[in-house]
């Protein structure tokens, strides 16, 4: 149980796009081919290694449906990252991305990593959304990016690990004031987490802009 | 100007004071009028309209904003939440009538109906001063109480307002307990927002404020930040992989930890204690019914336990602290069966527990037994019982080996008198451990052939010489049953602690029986079994429960008999049932028994009340235990049956029930064939002599009659109950014993009496033909005399003719003629010689008739002597006179 930091992330994205199967695939390395409509929000957890440092994950997998909408903020603010999830055969999941990033922006805090996720890749014959306009609307939004298959696993590891990099990244980069307000932002140090620099709140908010603008 | 005009449009304190125009220097002294109002207006008009006008004021005007600041808004912020409490606390000194309005539920109702409302309040949260943040959340806390859905929907909606709320367990301690109780309450039954409270750190920080306070140690404090945990991991199971993968089940665990001084239990430590035992079981319940993954997070929940060595944190407050609480024992014991139940490791880890120190070590399983066997209290009894339950269940290897240590010398170990249990007569400490070994063996027993085998084959040394040779541990049972029964008349008062021995022995030997048909044979190789059980069946004096299990048991000893000697088989056993119970009011006992509420009643794994808060439902809780011992009804069935009658039990005796109807029906619809013949062995056959085929179709004939005879009894029964069922259906018209066969054997009687009248009719009628017969013969007999005395009288007179004759003869010999005296003397001879020649062939007649006629008499028994004789003396003088001549 013991880690070095524990991240709190968040899944969001149109229902049906294959959040809920990118977790599983992720947890358990399984694939779910039903549609399970998620209810509010659904927990997973998993450990992995960054720079040799034992990093638990706790991933909270919300509901895309509209009704859910109130419930699944809550868990916005106390996120440090986000896997923002369209599906390349469903052009209206694209064209949502924008009303998803503005919710995230006003209720997540500044500094949460989001990551693009392009999901049903294998699905290449029915594609309605080119891996260049994913690539184009990461880069306009400061978002990282990538293609993914819940399906057939590819891309799902890299796609949480390479969030967790991030995140790690700027907390070596003293972005966090780690040793006091890390919980608000979903980052919590553990036994053999090295405590950032004190920088204190100036130091990252003065940073905030850089990571999502 | 708005200020203006609405101060003068009021003549209240306000408007009186200010007449000029707004200035900055006025703006101080406006607001301290306003605020004044506020706080000291007498009309509520006028508070509230000084409300709105300060509003509006600090909303206009900076300087308003500075001077409200500088004279402590927070106060007039203090003050109106403190009035909020007020209004949404029920006034406790004026006892309030039923119907009358609640005016705190009222105002809560109005308050929160506003989302808006509540958006104020959390933000008010925020607030520095400490009063504003500990009123603001006893109105939260007195709105959840009021309305709780409403509140829970409307924190859903407030972005952060959560997390606020989350965030008060930090705050200093006064606010930080209050926070506790709020979130206690908004907690309840509302699934998102535990799970929200969970993705805000609540795990953490109730663990940590565990931690400071002492954990089981602590006080009140504790129990609340467990009744709070509850709240989230109670059927969540997205809480539950949370706090499994991700903060471990350790600091739990740690709170069941006994430390220090272990033989001091305060009452909050009891309560702390059976709050984290409500946590594991928790865990061990897994998510809610609805999760297809139930199963396995309920399994990987019970590894997880186990693997940070659960079990013995729960064996220490079981079984090995000799100063912890009935409460907290049973607690324990009912979280180590559900966490060895269905679980291969963990069964094999409990198996193979030792616990004591080095010289006596013993199995744990021994220990828990033992207790089973010797406790005073009921629910440790019933609590240490589930263990064994639990162990059982579905482990046929666990239950080969129980089986296999059933030697006769650990049941004497438990005949020894126990020193708590003075108070006990011997017999009746003999039954209770009886009855107590017999419900662990029904376990080591269910659904297993191999252990019910191996149970038939233990014979029991007799506990007292005076008791006999060694005897079957089943007929051993039946003993104690009786012996329980027996007990109970007796005494007069009732002997409580027996009044569930019966149901428990009769649960083992129902179990027992199941499918076991040498355990059928086994039972009824005893006569008097069979006899026994017939009249618990029917008797009275026994309860719903009692009966219903003696007929399921009679029940078995139909459908699982593979006897063939009659008396012990099947339809010996119907024929009991039918003659001695009758059939309706043997389903009758079946049925009523089902409906009891000892079958009915939710089974205790599905309805669990958690442990509140206030004081008066714990204390009733313990008092509860308590009193169950002094449970004191006659003729009723213990309540303690109800959770020892689990719900597998009462769907097992659902399904026996099923089969013995089935069973009984189908002995009457195809009843046993001697007779069965073809139709091709009904011919003659080939080489076959008249006489033998005929003697064949004789004998088979005669045992078709009988076979039908028993029929014609069996139906007169069954007849028999459906009138009974048919007319009243009440279950007070018991059915006359034996009705039926009783009308058979009438029927029979009436038969013969009618046929041996026939022929009494026959014989008198014979009887009467013979009389007249004899009548007839007699007057004939009678006739025949008297001819034969005119006869004789007819001779006399010829003989005396003759005589005449004679002397006229002579004197005419003396006369001249002689000749002529010859002459006529010759004539005259000849005519009476032929004359009486005459005579003698007629009186050689009569003579054979007579003799005919004296034997024919004879024969009918007439005295014919003493006929004859009066007729010989009449006749014999003649006769005489003739041989005088
Ligand atoms: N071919 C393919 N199908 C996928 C993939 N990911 C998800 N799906 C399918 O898409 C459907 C929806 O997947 P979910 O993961 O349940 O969707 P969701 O985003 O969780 O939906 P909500 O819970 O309603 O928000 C399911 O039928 C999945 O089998 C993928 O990578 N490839
Ligand atoms: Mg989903």
């Amino acid at each position: 149980m013991s880690y070095a930091y524990l991240f709190k992330y968040i899944i969001i994205g149109d229902t049906g796009v294959g959040k809920s199967c990118l977790l599983l695939q992720f947890t358990d390395k399984r694939f779910q081919p039903v549609h399970d409509l998620t209810i509010g929000v659904e927990f997973g957890a998993r450990m992995i290694t960054i720079d040799n440092k034992p990093i638990k994950l706790q991933i909270w997998d919300t509901a895309g449906q509209e009704s859910f909408r109130s419930i699944t903020r809550s868990y916005y603010r106390g996120a440090a990252g986000a896997l923002l999830v369209y599906d390349i055969t469903r052009r209206e999941t694209f064209n949502h991305l924008a009303s998803w990033l503005e919710d995230a922006r006003q209720h997540a805090n500044a500094n949460m990593t989001i990551m693009l996720i392009g999901n049903k890749c294998d699905l290449a014959h029915r594609r309605a959304v080119s891996t260049e306009e994913g690539e184009q609307f990461a880069k306009e939004h400061g978002l990282i990016f990538m293609e993914a298959s819940a399906k057939t696993a590819q891309n799902v590891e890299e796609a949480f690990i390479n969030t967790a990099g991030t995140i790690y990244k700027k907390i070596q980069d003293g972005v966090f004031d780690v040793s006091n307000e890390a919980s608000s932002y979903g980052i919590k140090v553990g036994y053999g987490g090295i405590p950032g620099p004190s920088g204190g709140r100036d130091g990252s908010s003065s940073q905030a802009g850089g990571c999502c603008s | 100007m708005k200020k203006m005009d609405l101060v003068s449009g009021y003549k209240g304190v306000v408007g009186l004071v200010f007449g000029n125009e707004n200035s900055s220097s006025n703006d101080d002294s406006y607001v301290e009028r306003l605020l004044d109002c506020i706080s000291n207006g007498k009309l509520a008009e006028d508070r509230r309209n000084a409300m709105a006008e300060l509003q509006s004021v600090v909303a206009e005007s900076h300087t308003a904003q500075l001077a409200l600041g500088a004279m402590g808004a927070y106060k007039l912020v203090r003050g109106a939440v403190e009035t909020l409490v007020s209004a949404l606390t029920p006034v406790t000194h004026a006892k309030s009538h039923k119907n009358e309005v609640q005016p705190a539920s009222m105002n809560s109702d109005l308050l929160s109906r506003d989302e808006q409302n509540i958006s104020l309040l959390l933000s008010l949260l925020s607030e520095d001063d400490f009063y504003v943040r500990y009123y603001t959340l006893q109105v939260l806390t007195a709105l959840l109480a009021n309305s709780p859905i409403r509140l829970q929907e409307a924190i859903l909606t407030i972005p952060r307002g959560i997390t606020r709320l989350v965030d008060m367990l930090m705050d200093r301690e006064v606010i930080r307990n209050e926070a506790l109780l709020l979130l206690t309450y908004l907690t309840r039954e509302a699934e998102e927002i535990q799970k929200i409270l969970v993705f805000e750190g609540a795990f953490e920080k109730i663990f940590s404020i565990i931690k400071e306070e002492g954990g089981s140690e602590g006080g009140v404090v504790v129990q609340d930040c467990l009744e709070l945990l509850n709240n989230l991991l109670r059927n969540n199971a997205s809480n539950q992989v949370l706090l499994r993968e991700t903060i471990g089940f350790d600091s739990l665990i740690s709170i069941l930890k006994l430390r220090g001084s272990t033989y001091s239990f305060t009452q909050q430590k009891t309560i702390n204690l059976l709050c984290v035992l409500e946590t594991i079981r928790l865990l061990l319940n897994g998510g809610s019914e609805a999760d297809p993954a139930k199963d396995v997070e309920r399994l990987t929940n019970k590894t997880v336990l186990v693997q940070r060595k659960v079990l013995d944190h729960l064996l220490m407050l079981g079984v090995e602290s000799q100063w912890a609480p009935v409460a907290v024992r049973c607690g324990a014991f009912r979280c180590i069966g559900d966490l060895i139940v269905g679980h291969r490791q963990n069964l094999d880890n409990l198996a193979s527990k030792f616990l004591g120190d080095e010289p006596q070590v013993e199995p744990a399983l021994n220990s828990i037994l033992r207790i089973i066997l010797r406790t005073s209290s009921i629910q440790e009894f019933i609590a240490a019982d589930y263990v064994f339950k639990s162990f059982c269940e579905e482990n046929t290897d666990g239950q080969k080996i129980l089986a296999s240590t059933l030697i006769p010398q650990p049941f004497s170990m438990t005949h020894a008198p126990l020193e708590e249990d003075v108070n006990m007569s011997f017999g009746s400490v003999v039954l209770q451990t009886s009855c107590r070994a017999a419900s662990v063996l029904s376990y080591v027993l269910k659904d297993n052939i191999q252990s019910k085998e191996k149970a038939l084959q233990i014979e029991l040394e007799s506990p007292m010489p005076s008791f006999g040779s060694p005897e079957p541990l089943l007929h051993h049972l039946v003993k104690c049953l009786a012996l329980a029964s027996s007990k109970k008349g007796k005494d007069g008062k009732p002997n409580t602690p027996n009044s569930y021995v019966q149901p428990i022995i009769l649960k083992l030997l129902v179990t027992w029986l199941s499918d076991c048909p040498s355990a059928v044979h086994s039972f009824l190789a005893s006569r008097p079994h069979l006899t026994y059980l017939v009249e618990l069946v029917s008797n009275g004096d026994a309860t719903v429960c009692v009966r219903g299990l003696a007929a399921m048991l009679l029940g078995e000893c139909v459908i699982f008999n593979k006897a063939i000697e009659s008396g012990k088989d099947a339809f010996s056993v119907v024929d009991a049932i039918s003659q001695k119970v009758g059939l309706a009011s043997f389903f009758l006992r079946l049925d009523e028994m089902q409906k009891s509420f000892i079958f009915s009643s939710p089974k205790p794994a599905q309805c669990h009340k958690p442990l509140t808060r206030s004081n008066t439902d714990i204390r009733a809780e313990m008092e509860d235990i308590e009193e169950e011992d002094a449970y004191e009804h006659k003729n009723e069935d213990h309540p303690m049956l109800a959770s020892m009658f689990d719900s597998q039990f009462v769907n097992f005796i659902k399904n026996l029930k099923i089969g013995i109807r089935d069973g009984i029906v189908k002995i009457y619809s195809h009843p046993k064939s001697n007779v069965s013949v073809m139709p091709a062995e009904l011919e003659q056959r080939k080489d076959e002599a008249d006489v033998d085929y005929i003697k064949r179709l004789k004998s088979f004939l005669e045992k078709q009659c009988s076979e039908i005879q028993d029929l014609v009894n069996r139906n007169a029964t069954l007849a028999e109950d459906v009138a009974n069922t048919g007319g009243g259906g009440s279950s007070q018209t018991e059915p006359r014993p034996n009705g039926g066969s009783e009308r058979v054997q009438i029927e029979t009687l009436r038969r013969d009496l009618q046929e041996t009248s026939q022929r009494i009719e026959m014989l008198r009628r014979e009887k009467s033909n013979i009389e007249s017969e004899a009548s007839s013969y007699k007057t004939l007999c009678a006739k025949t005399e008297s001819d034969l005395k005119s006869l004789s009288d007819a001779y006399n007179s010829v003989e005396e003719a003759n005589h005449r004759w004679e002397n006229e003869v002579k004197a005419l010999k003396n006369g001249d003629i002689e000749a002529i005296k010859a002459e006529a003397k010759e004539e005259a001879e000849k005519e009476s010689e032929a004359e009486l020649g005459d005579l003698l062939v007629c009186l050689g007649q009569e003579q054979s008739k007579v003799e005919k006629l004296s034997g024919r008499l004879m024969e009918l028994g007439e005295d014919v002597d003493g006929l004859l004789q009066g007729i010989g003396d009449d006749g014999g003088a003649p006769e005489e006179d003739e041989d005088d001549i």
